[in-house]
């Protein structure tokens, strides 16, 4: 990496006042700042903006529930007892990140509906339409990366459960297979050890009582997902409808087409513009009015 | 050993040096690239990538674009006239197309077209101004490209190239900047023959020299002494790039039509969708883990992988299969990721070997005793016109194919066929439209028609790894890597003439290197780099990987050339090496 910034400032203190381009003297308004030209659908693009942040937020919220999942899926493995202080238990926590993801999911669908009408009223290769576009395959993959999160820290839990019943099953004096266990998970019965059983002694108890919280918890699990299903569903219809193109830098730029404007309404925003210059905040409102 | 991934270096040369180096929170930015950037950018990053660091839309400066003066603008820019004018173009009139430019060349800008830069008025709006020596493609971990294809006919079109030389110090540079961007400055070889493998080797050695001025810590450490660059033309191994591959990769490009490595094929998804496309790239783990093997082993692995999934996610089925996935996506969709991962594999796979049952099997064998010179059981083949007459005369087989066929018979001879058999082969085979990707392979140095001068090849080493019967064969590229790791590429190599390589610059001359201060991110063991005048083959890329793992990682061998060669591809570009231009050729491309 070469910074050449300071061999510019060179060149030009250096340089003569004659090798500078004449234009500069020749333009009158050349006293005012370059005039900002609002490109057709700006004031809608600080919307998308404002509500693409407005939906970071909410992922991150999602997110830091996603942790907190983890970390509380965490405590029951390490802790026979139940820790009476969790503020949380799991089932809350998942349909909390049940409710944030179909909330997010609804902006989202909200989000490309704005943009395919942005894309008819502009054209799909303006500016406006491109920009709302990849905000939403940016937000899709976002939401998408979140939601996958929350589906690994429920399998690492369901693994985790899983290593547990069968270690704790060893105490017993029996094996246990991951199948069986699978088995157990599906009919919802914990009937392996009703029969021939070494309940002697603590431990042998204890273990059976932490197999049973174990499975209730594998249970609880499973109806966390088969709760959310639908909402995976809707995320890998979204993502397949959005294929690979559409992320790809290349294919995007090879989308771009050459700007033709009209040369009348450019010169109307240009007259507006200039006569409003101090208050072009103002103009914000006054646009959509004009049109 | 750390190392580093050659692709995520120019990856956070550009990702963090460039884009996220201007970000500034609350404020989008529009980010403008030429051709060349936008191939490098694209083969570096995604569009979410650059949209987390504050870019909003990205345009071609070429284009003529709507003006959006209210954002400042990155340039991702070659330092060529055309993206420089366009540049200056857009701050020219009263309203400036965007508020401020942060402009970043992908190497060198020159003193004349700096100049024009600082008098014109975008100067008075630059807030950024870098060269970020990032001048290639990084198409995988261990393969690039300086994406000018067209270099071929440059290099080695019958008639001569005015811009040739021009061409070379480009490329040259390209080089240099791959050699920077990895912290490199290897001894740079050039196999001693061609012309052109010198005058490329003496540029890179200038552009070295230039880099490292600027950028003293290149080369650093006791390793990077033995770091080295190779250059070899293409004419070198005419075989590798026209005989059929059975490893994935190599016969997924060469079979099926695989456009900018988009994989496109029928099928059901979640909904309701019947096309699906898919970027085979290293973002895909599975591919990068079956990509080299053969195919043979490439869909028994995917089925058991697929098979060992499913069970883990209680996903009941007999036989985990094609027609299954679709049932399984809609059971578990948050499984999208992996389920489209095995689909794809099991697709291209398929597609492969149904192309390969239809013609191609036939003509495996045939190739693989031509390369060899041998037959299966290590014989000596004894009359090669036998074998491959019937596939010459076979209507079933298609037109390149049977060129193939025909250009490894000759290169069999070694020293070439006489003109009248090559004129019976042709007729035989009912070719004569395009001959002359026969006979142009001579500009390449290769003997075609009969003659002692041009290019004998080289002795091959010997090979005791059990291989498929149709996978014999092994890139001469791979003895070179091999010889040039173990320091065995002598300048004069007595049994294998034309492996001699001359060494134009040795590292070892700024051999003062001080205890390694370099950020733990770049790799401390020595890199041996490759460059292919003329285009590289996915079999030649493919050895790449191959040596660096029987080294344990001590070495990385890099390869790359101006593009990455399709048989096909390879047979088009050799068609037209005689014609005048572009224009003038009635190209009959055919595919399969």
């Amino acid at each position: 990496m070469r910074d050449r910034l300071g061999d510019l400032q060179v060149f030009i203190s250096e340089s003569p006042e004659e090798a500078r381009p004449s234009e500069e003297n020749q333009n009158p308004e050349n006293a005012e700042p370059p005039e900002l030209f609002m490109f057709d659908g700006e004031d809608e693009m600080d919307r998308i903006y404002k509500e693409a942040q407005l939906m970071q937020k909410e992922m991150l919220m999602l997110k830091l529930d996603v942790k907190r999942l983890g970390k509380q899926n965490a405590r029951f493995l390490t802790s026979v007892r139940r820790i009476s202080s969790i503020k949380r238990d799991s089932n809350a926590l998942g349909r909390d990140i049940k409710a944030r993801g179909e909330a997010i999911y609804a902006r989202l669908e909200k989000l490309g509906k704005q943009s395919r009408e942005l894309e008819e009223e502009h054209g799909a290769t303006s500016a406006v339409a491109r920009m709302a576009r990849s905000q939403c395959v940016y937000l899709t993959k976002a939401f998408h990366e979140a939601m996958c999160e929350y589906n690994t820290a429920e399998m690492l839990q369901r693994e985790n459960c899983k290593t547990r019943i069968q270690r704790q099953a060893e105490i017993m004096g029996k094996e246990v297979s991951r199948e069986q266990i699978e088995e157990m998970i599906e009919t919802g019965k914990c009937s392996l050890f009703s029969d021939n059983l070494l309940l002697e002694g603590r431990s042998a108890r204890s273990a059976l009582t932490e197999i049973e919280n174990r499975h209730k918890e594998l249970l609880e699990l499973e109806g966390r997902i088969r709760d959310i299903h639908e909402l995976f569903f809707q995320m890998a219809l979204l993502v397949e409808e959005q294929g690979c193109k559409l992320d790809n830098i290349e294919a995007n730029v090879g989308q771009t087409r050459d700007y033709m404007a009209e040369a009348s309404a450019q010169i109307k925003k240009a007259v507006r513009y200039k006569k409003n210059n101090p208050c072009k905040k103002l103009l914000c409102c006054c646009f959509p009015c004009c049109r | 050993l750390i190392t580093c991934n050659f692709s995520s270096a120019p990856f956070s040369e550009i990702l963090n040096g460039v884009i996220k180096s201007v970000k500034k929170d609350g404020e989008w930015k529009v980010l403008i690239v030429d051709h060349m950037s936008m191939r490098i950018l694209s083969s570096c990053c995604k569009m979410s990538d650059i949209l987390a660091e504050g870019v909003t839309i990205v345009e071609d400066i070429n284009k003529c674009r709507e003006p959006i003066s209210s954002l400042e603008a990155i340039y991702l820019i070659s330092p060529m006239e055309k993206s420089v004018k366009a540049l200056i173009n857009d701050f020219k009139d009263t309203v400036f197309t965007y508020k401020a430019a942060h402009i970043f060349f992908t190497d060198a800008c020159s003193d004349s077209l700096f100049a024009e830069i600082g008098r014109s008025r975008v100067a008075k709006v630059i807030k950024t101004l870098k060269e970020i020596n990032v001048a290639f493609l990084p198409y995988e971990s261990q393969v690039f490209s300086l994406d000018n294809p067209s270099s071929f006919k440059s290099f080695y079109g019958s008639r001569p190239c005015e811009s040739k030389d021009r061409m070379i110090e480009n490329m040259a540079e390209q080089i240099a900047t791959l050699c920077d961007t990895l912290k490199e400055f290897p001894a740079v070889r050039y196999r001693k023959g061609p012309e052109d493998n010198f005058k490329l080797a003496k540029e890179v050695s200038s552009r070295l020299m230039a880099h490292k001025a600027d950028n003293p810590s290149m080369g650093e450490g006791a390793d990077k002494a033995r770091s080295q660059l190779l250059i070899v033309d293409r004419g070198f191994d005419p075989i590798s790039p026209v005989l059929h591959e059975l490893t994935f990769q190599a016969m997924a490009y060469d079979l099926l039509d695989i456009k900018q490595d988009i994989y496109t094929y029928q099928t059901t998804g979640v909904g309701n969708s019947k096309q699906r496309e898919v970027l085979l790239d290293e973002d895909d783990e599975l591919w990068i883990q079956l990509r080299h093997q053969h195919i043979a082993d490439v869909t028994k692995k995917v089925t058991e992988l697929l098979r060992s999934f499913c069970e883990s996610k209680r996903m009941c089925t007999d036989n985990a299969n094609i027609k299954d996935l679709a049932q399984m996506l809609k059971k578990m969709p948050q499984y999208q990721k992996e389920l489209t991962m095995y689909s794809t594999h099991l697709h291209l796979a398929e597609a492969c070997m149904k192309t390969f049952k239809a013609t191609v099997d036939k003509i495996c064998e045939v190739e693989q005793d031509l390369a060899m010179g041998t037959n299966a059981d290590g014989e000596p083949i004894k009359d090669p016109m036998k074998s491959i007459v019937p596939v010459l005369l076979n209507n079933d087989i298609g037109p390149f194919e049977k060129i193939r066929i025909i250009l490894l018979f000759i290169f069999h001879k070694k020293k070439g066929i006489g003109e009248e058999n090559l004129t019976k082969l042709i007729e035989h085979a009912n070719i004569k439209n395009h001959s002359t990707i026969i006979t142009n392979l001579q500009n390449l140095g290769c003997n075609i028609i009969g003659r002692n001068t041009g290019n004998t090849l080289p002795v091959r080493k010997e090979r005791t790894e059990s291989t498929y019967q149709l996978s014999r064969w092994t890139p001469v590229i791979k003895d070179i890597m091999e010889d040039a790791i173990e320091d065995k590429l002598d300048t004069k190599h007595t049994s294998n003439p034309s492996f001699t390589f001359l060494t134009l610059c040795s590292s070892a001359r700024f051999g003062h290197w001080h205890k390694n201060k370099s950020p733990t991110e770049y790799r401390s063991g020595p890199r041996l780099i490759i460059f292919v005048i003329g285009g590289v083959s996915h079999s030649e890329m493919r050895s790449a990987y191959e040596v660096t793992r029987s080294t344990d990682g001590k070495w990385e061998v890099l390869i790359g050339s101006s593009h990455i060669l399709t048989p096909n591809g390879f047979l088009n570009d050799l068609k037209s090496l005689d014609q005048e231009s572009e224009s003038e050729q009635s190209r009959t491309i055919v595919t399969l």
